[in-house]
């Protein structure tokens, strides 16, 4: 127990690590030079003199001045001090100002399309896999949603909710005309820019949840054990009812790993829909070749999911047995 | 001989199952219009085929043009070949990798595993679409061939983990045990006595990293990160936003792409579970 | 269970539609007040703080889109290249000493209320009486003074280059600013400062750190403009109008009384706003627009094409230093190769309209010499570009169709522009075909933006689009971009072909010191400029990009059009309210009243 937990947080360590060089890396070893692509409109006045004085001084403002080992270590210094460096898309905010307004919007996005495609998923998912007559309808459904791409199904939703319709807005996160407040208004604003996205968000991953728990249960039923319980003459609920806890394990761990992408963001979806999460500024970033926003919303999203996956791996073994005997069944 | 009476026999039993026949007939269809779909247009894909411009499908232009007057019709039976060979080598060298990652771990076990499997879980954790995002935005210029080697290269650790554990269970019956004793070298039982046993587990797998490359690469495309000198399904979404053709009604243009691909990766698994039922007779009785 | 959760699909779904509805509706703000008095008792010293509305009276604001690129992240005014996401910055807070008209070519003072050159290096400028900044302070000379210093104290701040020629700027009063120039001054880019260097309140900025001046945010800035700052999101700007602006009694009290500047993220969301009347003036580029004013949807400059109007040149520059784009017989033939009709009818659906071969824009035809337009200039002729290419040596030898260097070796030449630029990128596809049919072997490639980028500064490329020049009191500020000079390993802001002929360099440096009053020497240096150009071809100059604007009479009527009696630019870009972007805001009118 001990030493699993060990290796499981050495691993951890060890992806952090490796996944923070990388992050360092992507501004310095990639071809482009960010200052110079930031300086591109502003020197268009300018004579050559002023320019290299300019490139000189934001250098020495990013750090990159220095030798590389010393950059290296500079970096996880002020990434313990939650130091996260400079954007030059929007300079001169520091980084982390800038992801920090906008993981509000994953969560409040997210959190609910999430809980709720899982909740209601495994619920559809279950009953399919009792009802044939409702397997011959939700399953096919859950697979087309699970094989649409999702920013067509935004597209496909906000063509028809949006312009054919009219009924919602189809770009921000709160109408232009209203500052946040706390009034119904603005909450009501909200929770209208809000649902497009959300329900794109909420029917694909709903297909994917449904067929993961269709295809559990299914399997559970089959296992050996249920048949044994059925010639010992168990009541087919009380086989039904273990099959489904059986079932339910690996979907938490669906669960944990998504609330882990939290952080990433539904990039499509944001991208779509213009709404202000970590995926719209992450692709921002890349398209204005913002070197500092892209590592550190990299870094935010490493960290997500790392933390996601490590409370799997504690809770897991909480839970069940069977990961225990398997972490010494596997080596032997 | 009794090798091939089985498989004749799958063959049998696959052909005969509704699944495996309504998937197969879908892609068999855009397979076949991916293939000679091109012939049947005068217009190349970006020729401003049209002088007046945004026009709905007619005689003329089967899937009417776009907002430059290009035909969609040859966009898109030229875009479902790009989708196709994305899928194929993007879906296929994600499989391989996870194939041989898999095996070999799941074969030697001890440190090897332990290697192999820290550096699958790495990867397993990192989240595919922002390294995607972020290596696709440094190449300059990005073909389909580059598209599908970074799917390919990103996509291989769940299948890896899956062969993994499949070898541990394989590795340790008796017939391997057997070929061991007759001192056959290792990758000859890997190939010759495990990997038979699991084929059609990796088709299965291979049919969903198919499946799976196709999304993926719709959505670097989409976001403008895809090819940057071929038409593919996702680019056709891309420009028809960046054009305004929700708007402007144009539903022509952005409808077909989303709709081929929801069908062809639709149709991809239910193939998949049809062979799931064909492979596993348990599943059959549902 | 699952009734539970459908139950809470719909009182989702109804309570949706239910804001959706009442949403337009004007409804009283009833809880503002309470919330209000809770905030005065916990803070009853701040009574200057601007309390921002929580809504904005649709009567009472201007929605406009097309400037911002980005989140708005700083308000400091000499950061003019993140300033596009603060459009009001300069322009609405910052003010200049001088406006300038486009289209009529005329400085209209400003902050001054005369210039006076009182020798031929001195020029003395009186600001105008009674202009107060936002916090009440007077604005005096020593203010003009004091910013045109910084740019002496600071290497970085981009208008420093002008101290090489200037001596010293000093007040001399209250009112007035003395500007000493050395013997040999660039006059045109002189005056070209005079409206674009955003005056600061000396008694604010004194204390300011170096890294302060020249870098920082500057949040909640005080100017001494028409509006003032008062919120931002990650998608818009909002600024609030200055009702003490030293200039109402001057030019008159800008109409809206909030202006809400909006970042689309797209064509689909731009468009769909003008059609449905929320968005005002939108600036963005809209494809398919010429058809929405054909139909009267939205207004437009102009009534028919090119229905906007010229903004800039889009220029190909050539990399002079390969072959064959290094051989001026070559490079003219190209010219004439190039299907610029079908740049302007394809890719750009009319919007746009072919450039003038000098590369100036209309509002600069003045200095366009005519003469040398008619022997020299060029147009789309695919037969004469072949008889060109015949003529200069260029023979198909190997039967490819495309021709080979008189030498014989054959070549490939690509065009480039950024990845995603869609209207560039569908304008060099025709580029290349066009050239295709003249038998000159060239491909499109779009790479992205930052390797397109590193290409034309490090003058690896072969043939790309630029249009860094923007709209100009002189002639002198294209050229200036098109022969850069000295040619250095990097070109960061101009000649990107690395076009190296002393003569020409010797031209635009004489039009650089020509004193702007002296039209008639100017127009002799610019058609010298035009004639080495139109015999050299080291670049050209294809189509005008527009000044984007589309607009709705729905809520603000009497927008500049082509009929106006003193015609405005109906623009919101950055760098464009002291070209007469305020002066529209100013004459609007709230639609039926």
């Amino acid at each position: 127990m001990k030493r699993y937990l060990l290796r499981k947080i050495l691993i951890y360590l060890l992806t952090f690590f490796i996944a923070v060089t990388i992050d360092w890396m992507i501004p310095r070893f990639m071809p482009g030079d960010p200052i110079r692509n930031m300086l591109t409109r502003v020197s268009v006045s300018s004579n050559a003199t002023a320019i290299q004085q300019m490139y000189d001084y934001y250098s020495h403002l990013f750090g990159l001045d220095l030798p590389l080992w010393q950059q290296y270590l500079n970096f996880w210094k002020s990434l313990f001090q939650g130091d996260l460096g400079i954007s030059t898309y929007l300079f001169p905010t520091p980084v982390i100002d800038v992801i920090k307004r906008a993981v509000p919007y994953d969560i409040f996005l997210l959190l609910p399309a999430i809980l709720l495609s899982w909740y209601a998923g495994n619920k559809f998912g279950a009953v399919a896999a009792r009802s044939k007559r409702l397997d011959n309808t939700i399953t096919p459904l859950s697979y087309i949603l699970n094989a649409t791409p999702y920013m067509w199904l935004g597209i496909l939703l906000s063509w028809f909710f949006g312009i054919i319709l009219g009924i919602f807005p189809i770009a921000g996160a709160y109408s232009y005309s209203l500052q946040p407040s706390f009034s119904w208004k603005f909450i009501g604003s909200v929770l209208h820019h809000w649902f497009l996205p959300f329900l794109s968000l909420f029917m694909v991953e709903f297909g994917g949840q449904a067929i993961g728990m269709r295809n559990m249960i299914i399997y559970e039923l089959e296992a050996d054990y249920s048949h044994y319980l059925g010639t010992l003459g168990a009541p087919q609920k009380l086989i039904r009812n273990y099959a489904f806890r059986n079932a339910i394990l690996p979907q938490v761990t669906g669960l944990a790993l998504k609330l882990g992408t939290i952080v990433a963001g539904a990039l499509v979806t944001e991208v779509v829909f213009s709404y202000p999460g970590i995926g719209y500024l992450l692709l921002a970033a890349i398209q204005n070749q913002d070197y500092f926003l892209i590592q550190g919303c990299f870094l935010f999203i490493i960290v997500g999911v790392l933390i996601a996956n490590f409370a799997i791996d504690i809770i897991y073994v909480l839970i069940d047995p069977r990961t225990r005997r398997g972490m010494t069944g596997e080596t032997s | 001989m009794k090798n091939l009476r089985i498989h004749n026999e799958i063959l049998y039993f696959a052909l005969r199952n509704k699944k495996v026949q309504i998937g197969l007939i879908i892609i068999l269809f855009f397979v076949l219009l991916a293939l000679i779909g091109p012939t049947l247009t005068m217009y190349q894909p970006f020729e401003y085929a049209n002088p007046l411009g945004p026009q709905a499908p007619s005689s003329k232009f089967w899937m009417g043009t776009t907002f430059f007057g290009q035909d969609v019709f040859s966009q898109f039976v030229n875009g479902l070949r790009a989708t196709f060979i994305v899928g194929l080598l993007g879906g296929g060298i994600g499989t391989l990798l996870g194939i041989v990652i898999g095996f070999t771990a799941g074969y030697y076990g001890g440190i090897v595993d332990e290697i192999l499997n820290a550096l699958t879980n790495i990867v397993l954790v990192i989240p595919t679409m922002a390294v995607l995002l972020i290596i696709a935005a440094y190449l300059d210029v990005r073909s389909v061939f580059t598209e599908c080697i970074l799917i390919g290269l990103t996509s291989w650790p769940w299948t890896a983990r899956a062969v993994r554990a499949q070898t541990f269970s394989l590795r340790t019956r008796d017939f391997v045990d057997l070929a061991k004793l007759s001192g056959m070298k290792s990758f000859k039982i890997i190939f010759s006595e495990i990997a038979p046993n699991m084929m059609s587990y990796l088709l299965l797998v291979f049919i969903l990293q198919f499946g799976g490359a196709i999304l993926t690469a719709a959505t670097l495309d989409f976001i403008g990160l895809g090819p940057t000198n071929a038409i593919s399904l996702g680019l056709m979404m891309q420009y028809s936003v960046l054009w305004g053709a929700l708007p402007f009604g144009m539903w022509w243009w952005f409808v077909p792409p989303g709709l081929a691909i929801t069908a062809i990766v639709g149709a991809l698994y239910c193939t998949n579970v049809g062979l799931d039922e064909v492979f596993n007779p348990k599943l059959r009785e549902m | 269970m699952h009734k539970k959760f459908l139950v809470l699909l719909s009182v989702l779904l109804v309570a949706s539609f239910v804001f959706s509805s009442c949403a337009p509706a004007a409804e009283p703000v009833a809880e503002e007040p309470a919330a209000e008095e809770a905030v005065a008792e916990e803070a009853p010293a701040e009574p200057e703080e601007e309390t921002i509305p929580t809504e904005f009276p649709r009567n009472e604001t201007i929605y406009v889109s097309g400037a911002a690129w980005g989140p708005a992240s700083t308000w400091n005014p000499f950061q003019p290249g993140s300033l596009a996401n603060t459009t009001g910055t300069i322009g609405f807070v910052y003010e200049f000493l001088y406006n300038f008209d486009p289209q009529t070519g005329a400085l209209t003072p400003w902050l001054a209320e005369s210039g006076t050159w009182t020798d031929d290096t001195t020029f003395v400028v009186t600001l105008r009486p009674n202009m107060t900044w936002s916090d009440g302070e007077a604005l005096t000379a020593e203010d003009v003074a004091y910013t045109f210093n910084l740019g002496k104290e600071y290497a970085t701040i981009w208008f420093s280059p002008m101290w090489n020629y200037v001596e010293s700027v000093t007040a001399t009063s209250d009112k007035e600013v003395e500007f000493k120039l050395t013997a040999e001054p660039l006059f045109q880019e002189f005056e070209n400062n005079l409206y674009n260097v955003p005056i600061v309140p000396k008694h604010l900025w004194e204390g300011k750190s170096e890294e302060d001046i020249t870098v920082g945010a500057n949040e909640n800035p005080v100017g001494s403009g028409a509006y003032l700052y008062l919120a931002n999101s990650e998608d818009r700007n909002i600024w609030v109008r200055n009702e003490n602006w030293w200039g109402i009694d001057v030019f008159g009290e800008p109409a809206p009384k909030y202006i809400v500047d909006i970042r689309t993220s797209s064509n689909n969301v731009a468009l769909g706003m003008v059609l449905k009347g929320e968005l005002d003036l939108s600036n963005n580029f809209l494809p398919g627009v010429a058809e929405m004013a054909d139909k009267g949807y939205v207004k437009t400059y102009y009534a028919d094409a090119p229905y906007m109007l010229s903004a800039n040149t889009a220029v190909l520059f050539l990399n002079t230093t390969i072959k064959p784009l290094d051989d001026a017989a070559f490079r003219r033939a190209l010219a004439f190769a190039i299907d610029v009709p079908s740049i302007v009818n394809v890719a750009y659906a009319q919007l746009v309209k072919a450039a003038s071969p000098s590369g100036l824009l209309p509002v600069l035809d003045r200095f366009v010499d005519q003469d040398v337009m008619a022997e020299l200039g060029y147009s789309f002729d695919t037969a004469k570009a072949k008889q060109m290419l015949a003529d200069a040596g260029y023979k198909d030898v190997d039967g490819d169709g495309f021709v080979e260097t008189p030498d014989g070796e054959t070549f490939e030449l690509e065009v480039t522009c950024p990845n995603g630029w869609t209207d560039w990128m569908a304008a060099i596809d025709i580029i290349a075909s066009s050239s295709q049919a003249a038998g000159i072997n060239v491909k499109a490639a779009y790479p992205d933006q930052g390797a397109w980028n590193t290409e034309l500064q490090g003058g690896t490329f072969n043939m790309t689009l630029n249009n860094w020049a923007a709209m100009s009191n002189t002639p002198w500020a294209l050229y200036n971009l098109l022969f850069r000079h000295p040619i250095q390993e990097q070109m960061q802001s101009g000649n990107f072909g690395r076009y190296e002929n002393q003569e020409m360099f010797d031209l635009v440096d004489a039009l650089a010191e020509i004193p702007m009053s002296d039209e008639a020497a100017m127009q002799e240096a610019c058609s010298n400029i035009q004639e080495l150009m139109l015999t050299d071809m080291p670049m050209i100059p294809l189509w005008y990009n527009g000044l984007w604007a589309q607009y709705s009479d729905a809520n603000w009527t009497n927008w500049p059009d082509e009929n106006s009696a003193n015609p405005t630019l109906p623009t919101t870009w950055s760098g464009y309210w002291q070209l007469g972007g305020l002066m529209t805001l100013i004459n609007l009118e709230p639609a039926g009243e």
